[in-house]
Order: structure tokens, then C-alpha cells, then sequence
């Protein structure tokens, strides 16, 4: 095989990780169709290809040729890049996931992920951050009251959840002594009492409830709240706009499944098989993250929406506490030399 | 006026977890129970005698249809869906439809033309579906409302029992 430069080993890299993203968050809308059908005793999408696996294909042709309003009186700037700004962020995040162990790829040595930063988990939230901006400006800019209390409701329900989540991830950053993703999933590598959900259940748990509020799923979804909001921030946007902010909240689901799997799952680690090869790791990988995809979605077509002076009650008064404890308790055993 | 005394949550309720778990298990379990979705075009409904689908016209075993134009179903028809244009035949029964157009826009499968018809010429098919791309094509005449006796003859005997019940035991066939 003839050796390529290291750069452009990293641009296919690049290219093949973000091309699977995408076909992850396409076929998820497949997916949320097909699951919530199932859970309703109906079979979901079955026409377009077999068991209608086209579906997102055909649905992104028709988001293609739909006609694109933008309201009276937007901010036709704003109004335009909000979706793509909403969607960035999540597709940026999964830069530094570390999917797989190193490879071997057209004759250079390299990691299976786009990059390898030391202070990944840091990016990973920094970059998350920002995803609140696109739906901010999403809502403001369509100068329309149901997206703009769709966006505000989106926003303060981010920030009050964001620091829960920061705080369970802090737990396992102790545990690892490492910022870096790649060195978190390792530590956990050596034996399935190792991984994260068994040293700190408490943070997991935390952070898989933070994790529905970051995307702003059920129950978490104020920013959309269909009953009274219309469509929440994206009530004004059509065609491929519409989309891409769709496309964003599935990409973002995406990586926050990613994360999960890294941070409590060990990555792609498989019990009892300490040197797995990389496409065995990649494959283990895969199935913990559509084991989390899973649950967000059998979530969504389980549970009622909250209340929204519930949802801040609890992202305030319940999860910031307990995400607090649970940081001391980690410290505190892991001084007392328990984990 | 009525109060209502709302029972206090438990401790586990409160908690959401555990009743999550249980909600959780429930829609796991729906996933795989039996479907009730009807693959329409493929899995078409089922039709019986019972049915009242669009009405038809008989064609007797000599190949003509037994209507003589008497216009009982077009003054029958609450929607004024059928057209009957009349007109002399050399047949024994003298006349017949030049014209017998039925507008199945308009149609509202009610049956009154099947109980007026004295001559047992229009009865109430099974067929059901109704497309076209234009209404002009869903205006039937004469070649399209055409069926064999064969394809209509158990919703003939079935009508034909119902109607046993009420003739007059000398006039029963």
C-alpha cells in the first residue's frame, strides 16, 4: 500500500468521522420514527427502501426543493445563520472522540479519531457551549413570540443543566486524573470494575439526565413544547433550515452519546478481551453508543414533558447539589484511598 | 361541589426514578407486541356481502343490463349523482338508458338507488376505491358501471333475503 502523507491521512480521517456523523444523525430520524412506531404498536416508515431505510435520504431531497420563507420583519442575517450555528458546535465536538485504539492507515500510525487534543473533555464542553447560540438567535431573529420564548426557555434551561453536567464530568476527570478523553476511556480499559458507571453511578446518572437537557430532549424539551409553544424556536424556519436544525440536535445527540460511552464505558473496551483489535474496539463502540442513542429516544416516546418551573426546580435544587456532593464524595474516597 | 383530596406522592414517586423505570419497562414491552397497523394498499380491508360499496350495474346473463330508465333511483338519489337519459330498445322490455351516468364525487354509497330499482338492475358493489385525476373521469357511464352477475351475486342474495322479510309471504320468490 502506498504511504501518504501524514496530512492527508488526517483529511481522510477527518472526512470518513464527520460522513459517519452525519449518516448517524440521518438515520436516527429514521430511527425516532421507526422506535416511536414500535412503542405505539404501529411499524413506521416502510416504503422507501427496505424497511424504509431511504427515508432520511428522501427526506433531505424534499428539504432540498421545499420553498424557504424567512418571516416579516426578521433579521434576514441572523435569521439565516442561526440553523447552521446550531448545528456546528455538536459536529465540531465529535472532533475529539477518541472512537478506537491506533491504526494503521495508508502506512502511517494514527488514532482513530480527527484529533487528540489533552484538554478534550474541556473542548467538548466549550464547543457545546456555544451550541445555545444558533437557537438563541434562531428564536430572536424570526420575530416571532413563540420562537423567542422557545429560545429563552432553551437557553436558561442549558445554562442551569450545563453545570450539573460540567460537575459529574469533573468526578471523572478526578478519577482519571486526565482532561484528556482518550487517557479517561484507557484508564478504565483494564477490567469492566474499572469503568466509570461502577466507580462513580452517582455522576453517571446525573450526567445521562444532564445529557437529555443539553440536547434539549423529552422530557427536556421546553425549547420545542409543541402544546404551547408551537414549534418553539424553529417555528418560523422551513425547508433546509428546518433541518439542519434537526440535523444538529441529532448530531448533538450523537456526540453526547459518544461522550457517555468514553467517559463511563470505557470507550470501545470490551470485558474480558484486554487486547481487542481496533475494529472489535470500534464495533464495541458503536454498540454503547447506540445503546445511549436508544435510550434517548425510548425516552422521548415514554415520558410526559415536565413542568417548567419543575425543570428548573430540579436542574437547580436537586442535580446542582447532588452533582456538587457527588464531586466531594469522589474527592473525599478517592483521598481515603476507596477508589 | 366537589373536592378533590389528591393522594400524597411516596417518597419512590417523588424520587421520579423508579416510576421512570417502570414507564420505561412498559413502552420496552409495547415495542413487541402485536402490530395493529393495516398495510392498506397491499392489505386491502376485508369486504362482505354487508359491504355498501359503490353502486353498480347488473349485467344479465344475456349481456344487457335489466334497467328500463324508469328514473326511481335518480329521484331516490339524495345526491343527485345519477343521470338517466331514457330511450326506445327492441327488446321486450321496450326501453333502456341511452344515458346512465353516475357522479361518484357525488355519490354518497347510501344504497336508496339498490332499494328503489324495481327491476333489480343496480346493486351495491364491494368497490371501495375511488381515484382518478380528474372528476370528469369519475363520472361513470354505462361501460364503466357494467359488472357480471357473477361478481355482485352474493350482495344480490343477501339484498334480496332482507327484503324476504317484509314482502308479503305470497309474493316471496
Amino acid at each position: 500500500m502506498p504511504e501518504l502523507p501524514l496530512w492527508l491521512v488526517w483529511v481522510i480521517k477527518a472526512a470518513v468521522i464527520y460522513g459517519a456523523l452525519l449518516s448517524v444523525a440521518g438515520l436516527m430520524s429514521l430511527a425516532e420514527r421507526k422506535v416511536s412506531a414500535w412503542m405505539q404498536y404501529r411499524i413506521g416508515p416502510n416504503r422507501v427502501g427496505p424497511f424504509g431505510l431511504l427515508q432520511p435520504l428522501a427526506d433531505g431531497v424534499k428539504f432540498m426543493f421545499k420553498e424557504e420563507l424567512v418571516p416579516a420583519g426578521a433579521n434576514p442575517f441572523l435569521f439565516r445563520i442561526a440553523p447552521a450555528l446550531a448545528a456546528l458546535p455538536a459536529m465540531l465536538a465529535v472532533a475529539v472522540i477518541p472512537f478506537a485504539g491506533e491504526i494503521e492507515l495508508f502506512g502511517q500510525r494514527t488514532t482513530l479519531s480527527v484529533t487528540d487534543l489533552p484538554i478534550s473533555s474541556l473542548y467538548v464542553l466549550a464547543v457545546g457551549g456555544l451550541g445555545i447560540y444558533g437557537i438563541i438567535l434562531g428564536g430572536w431573529s424570526s420575530n416571532s413570540k413563540y420562537s423567542l420564548l422557545g429560545s429563552l426557555r432553551a437557553s436558561a434551561q442549558m445554562v442551569s443543566y450545563e453545570l450539573s453536567l460540567i460537575l459529574s464530568i469533573l468526578a471523572v476527570v478526578a478519577l482519571s486524573g486526565s482532561l484528556d478523553l482518550r487517557v479517561i476511556a484507557d484508564a478504565q480499559q483494564a477490567d469492566a470494575a474499572l469503568w466509570n458507571i461502577a466507580r462513580a453511578p452517582l455522576a453517571f446518572l446525573l450526567f445521562v439526565v444532564c445529557m437529555f437537557a443539553e440536547t434539549n430532549r423529552h422530557p427536556f424539551d421546553f425549547a420545542e413544547s409543541e402544546p404551547e409553544l408551537v414549534g418553539g424556536f424553529h417555528t418560523e424556519y422551513s425547508a433546509m433550515r428546518f433541518a439542519l436544525f434537526f440535523l444538529g440536535e441529532y448530531c448533538a445527540m450523537t456526540v453526547m452519546s459518544c461522550l457517555a460511552t468514553v467517559l463511563f464505558l470505557a470507550g470501545g473496551a470490551i470485558p474480558f478481551w484486554p487486547d481487542a483489535p481496533w475494529w472489535a474496539e470500534l464495533a464495541s463502540f458503536l454498540v454503547k453508543m447506540s445503546a445511549f442513542l436508544f435510550l434517548y429516544l425510548w425516552v422521548r416516546w415514554t415520558l410526559p414533558r415536565f413542568r417548567f418551573d419543575q425543570l428548573m426546580r430540579l436542574g437547580w435544587k436537586v442535580l446542582l447539589p447532588l452533582a456538587l456532593f457527588n464531586l466531594f464524595a469522589t474527592a473525599a474516597l478517592m483521598a481515603a484511598g476507596v477508589l | 361541589m366537589v373536592i378533590v383530596k389528591r393522594r400524597e406522592l411516596t417518597l419512590a414517586e417523588r424520587l421520579y426514578l423508579p416510576e421512570i423505570g417502570r414507564a420505561l419497562a412498559l413502552s420496552l414491552r409495547a415495542m413487541f407486541r402485536k402490530r395493529v397497523t393495516r398495510q392498506y394498499p397491499e392489505e386491502p380491508l376485508p369486504t362482505n356481502e354487508v359491504t355498501r360499496g359503490q353502486p353498480r350495474l347488473v349485467v344479465k346473463d344475456d349481456g344487457n343490463i335489466a334497467c328500463v330508465s324508469c328514473g326511481m333511483c335518480e329521484v331516490a338519489c339524495p345526491a343527485y349523482a345519477i343521470t338517466i337519459d331514457g330511450g326506445e330498445t327492441d327488446r321486450a322490455i321496450e326501453r333502456e338508458p341511452k344515458r346512465f351516468d353516475i357522479d361518484m364525487l357525488r355519490c354518497i354509497l347510501c344504497g336508496f338507488c339498490e332499494e328503489a330499482c324495481p327491476k333489480d338492475a343496480i346493486y351495491m358493489s364491494d368497490e371501495l376505491e375511488l381515484a382518478d385525476f380528474s372528476r370528469q373521469a369519475l363520472v361513470y357511464d354505462i361501460e364503466k358501471l357494467k359488472r357480471p352477475r357473477s361478481a355482485l351475486q352474493k350482495r344480490i342474495d343477501y339484498v334480496n333475503k332482507l327484503n324476504d322479510r317484509w314482502r308479503k309471504p305470497s309474493s316471496t320468490r
